[in-house]
This record gives structure tokens, sequence and C-alpha cells, in this order.
């Protein structure tokens, strides 16, 4: 979805900040490195990290992109855990897009991958 | 008192997204298609006690979730299956296989309760992870309420994807009309829909802590968030390679 959304809006991403890169996350996307840190530290469930890099979002890019943040990350919390629970393999596996960001992004390495590699 | 008035929150909440947890929260308390709303409440008690449960914390630890001997820190309140099965679904879902499902179903838990569980279990940690988020504190779960249970289960299904009977993509007609538009689904989508009303819950949540199905479809930037598109998916995409997921 974030390559497709570059492509539409013709900017240029690297999709390493999926991965946790820092440097990454700040190309092409406003706030980019602060809305990664506080994804992942609601992702960790790190008690430590995560009022740092809520403030560091807040004071970085305010109060409605933080909110709006908190719920795209909490939606995302329960994803892997309704995908794992029902076992359900990921679709279109032949795109080309899709090929891609997964060797891009190693996918392979998820251990969820047993279920959503399964041809659907 | 109406429940999610976020009085405590330094940070004005959308509406949208006050209104569909208090929709959420009214429709927990009701009697359900496979639960009761006291077990349904339950179950919801049920995922915030998995979070503090040392023998999920040493299980998670083994190397085989059945090597390790102990009892989970529960409310009492729901039989031995489901409580680990929802202890399971917040410590530890990435071991659970189609035997455990079968396996369950074999022993009581039948897989349209299993289903149920799951998206009760799913959206109380979804709505509990965006007050965690922000450091508010956790919304009081609902009084439930009385009722007899529907036992609806959709026309339709296939044995096509998954542990669990689902809707097939073709199979939003009659009843689940509405579940989705056109003849197709993806997979992630279809999950929950031996319990249709547990993808709606998932649906109106998603709707306003993501995107609806309709904003989905545009990769620019939708005009009632004050994040764009990309920025959406960044942090979809760094929350979901944290989890080891491909949604």
């Amino acid at each position: 979805m974030l390559r497709v959304s570059a492509i539409t809006t013709e900017t240029e991403i690297d999709l390493q900040g999926v991965n946790g890169n820092e440097q990454a996350a700040a190309v092409g996307i406003e706030f980019g490195g602060e809305l990664m840190r506080f994804a992942e530290s609601v992702a960790r469930r790190d008690n430590h990290a995560l009022p740092v890099s809520r403030q560091a979002l807040l004071d970085a890019a305010g109060p409605a992109v933080l909110v709006d943040a908190a719920g795209v990350a909490a939606n995302f919390q329960r994803m892997v855990r309704i995908a794992d629970s029902i076992g359900i393999p990921v679709d279109d596996m032949t795109t080309d897009i899709g090929q891609q960001v997964r060797q891009d992004l190693d996918l392979q390495r998820f251990a969820s991958a047993q279920n959503s590699l399964q041809p659907s | 008192m109406q429940s999610f008035q976020y009085a405590d929150s330094p940070f004005p909440i959308r509406a949208d997204i006050c209104d569909e947890h208090r929709a959420f929260w009214l429709r927990l308390a009701q009697p359900g298609s496979w639960w009761s709303g006291a077990t349904r409440v339950a179950i919801a008690q049920e995922s915030r006690n998995a979070l503090e449960c040392e023998y999920c914390r040493a299980r998670k630890q083994a190397l085989s979730p059945y090597t390790h001997e102990g009892e989970h820190s529960h409310g009492g309140d729901l039989p031995h299956l489901a409580v680990d099965a929802v202890h399971r679904i917040i410590t530890d879902q990435s071991r659970i296989t189609r035997k455990y499902v079968d396996d369950n179903a074999a022993a009581g838990l039948s897989k349209e309760q299993y289903v149920e569980l799951v998206g009760i279990v799913v959206a109380t940690f979804s709505i509990d992870e965006f007050h965690r988020a922000l450091g508010l504190a956790l919304e009081p779960l609902p009084q439930p309420m009385a009722g007899d249970i529907s036992r609806y289960r959709p026309a339709m299904l296939s044995e096509d994807i998954g542990f669990v009977p689902t809707v097939p993509p073709e199979g939003n007609v009659g009843n689940e009309a509405d579940l989705w538009p056109g003849g197709r689904s993806p997979n992630v989508v279809r999950a929950l829909t031996l319990v249709p009303d547990a993808l709606r819950d998932w649906r109106a949540l998603g709707g306003a802590q993501y995107l609806s199905f309709q904003s989905m479809q545009n990769f620019v930037k939708d005009e009632h968030r004050a994040i764009n598109r990309m920025q959406t998916e960044l942090i979809a995409g760094r929350v979901s390679s944290i989890n080891e997921c491909f949604y």
C-alpha cells in the first residue's frame, strides 16, 4: 500500500522505513522518522520508549497527527492476531508489485509465513 | 454515564473514533451469535488479563507451547479452552495451528465460538492499544445485557482458506450482502465471516481507526484525516513488520 501510494503521488520513498531504518522513513514522508518511532514503540509495547516517541511526534506534528497515528497503529496491532488466529493465506501472491515488495522487505523471514504464503 | 468520553485525554479525539469505540462497547455487552453478553464481556476482560499472565510469559519463551506446564492468570468466568484461546491470541498468536483449532472444536470450543471469541479479543485489544498509545486509562468494560444468542451461521460457507469455514468471495448475498462490495474480497476480510457480525465489528472499527473500505481506494489522502496515505501506510507497515505480519 505504501508503494502504491508513493507511485500514485509520484513521491520517491524508501521502503526500508518499514523495516526500521530511520533515515529511510524520512525520505518523501513528512514526519516519517517520528511516525516510524511512534509506530515501533506501540507495536513493541515498549513502556519506556512510548512516552518519548509520543511526545516527539506531538511536538513535531501536533495532536491531530498523533491521534490519527495512534488509531492506525492500534488497528494494525490486531491484524496479525486475526491473520494468525484464523490461519489465512495472503492474497495475490503473483502480482509484480507484491512480489517486489516482499522481496525488498524480506518478508519470507516471518514465522507466520507458514500460513500466509500458502497459495489461496 | 456514556462510555468513551475521553475527558482525560490531553488531545482531542476524532468524533468518529469516539462513536465507533462506543458502538463496539454496546455490541460487546449484548448477546452475540454464539456467546452471551456476560461471556462476551468476560472474554474482553480476559484479553486484558492475558497481558499480565506469568504463565503466558513463560510459555512464550518455551520451544513449544505444549511443553510448558502451568495455569493462566484468569478471571474465572470462562471455560478453560476459551481462556487459553484468548491468551494465545494476545500473547502467542503465531503458534496457533489448524490442529489447535480442530482439537479445541473436538473438545467443545466450536469453530463458531472460536471465531466470535477472536473478533471480541482483537477489537477489545485494538481499542485498548489506542488508549495505551495515547497514554490514556483503559475504558471500564460495559455491563453485560441479558438475552438469547442467535446461533446464526451464514448459508454459504467454504473451507478454502484458513482453519475455519469462511464466506466465499461470491457469498456477499442475502443476509451477507453488506459484508463487502462486489464479488471479490481479500482473505483478511473473509477471516471472521463464519460470524458475520464479527466482520461488521472489524470493519466499523477499522473504518474509524484506519480507513473505510471506500477510503482504502484513495491512495493520496482521506479528507477526514490529518495524515496522508503514505504516512498511514508507513505506520501500518512498521507495526506489521514488528509483528511479523503480512497485512
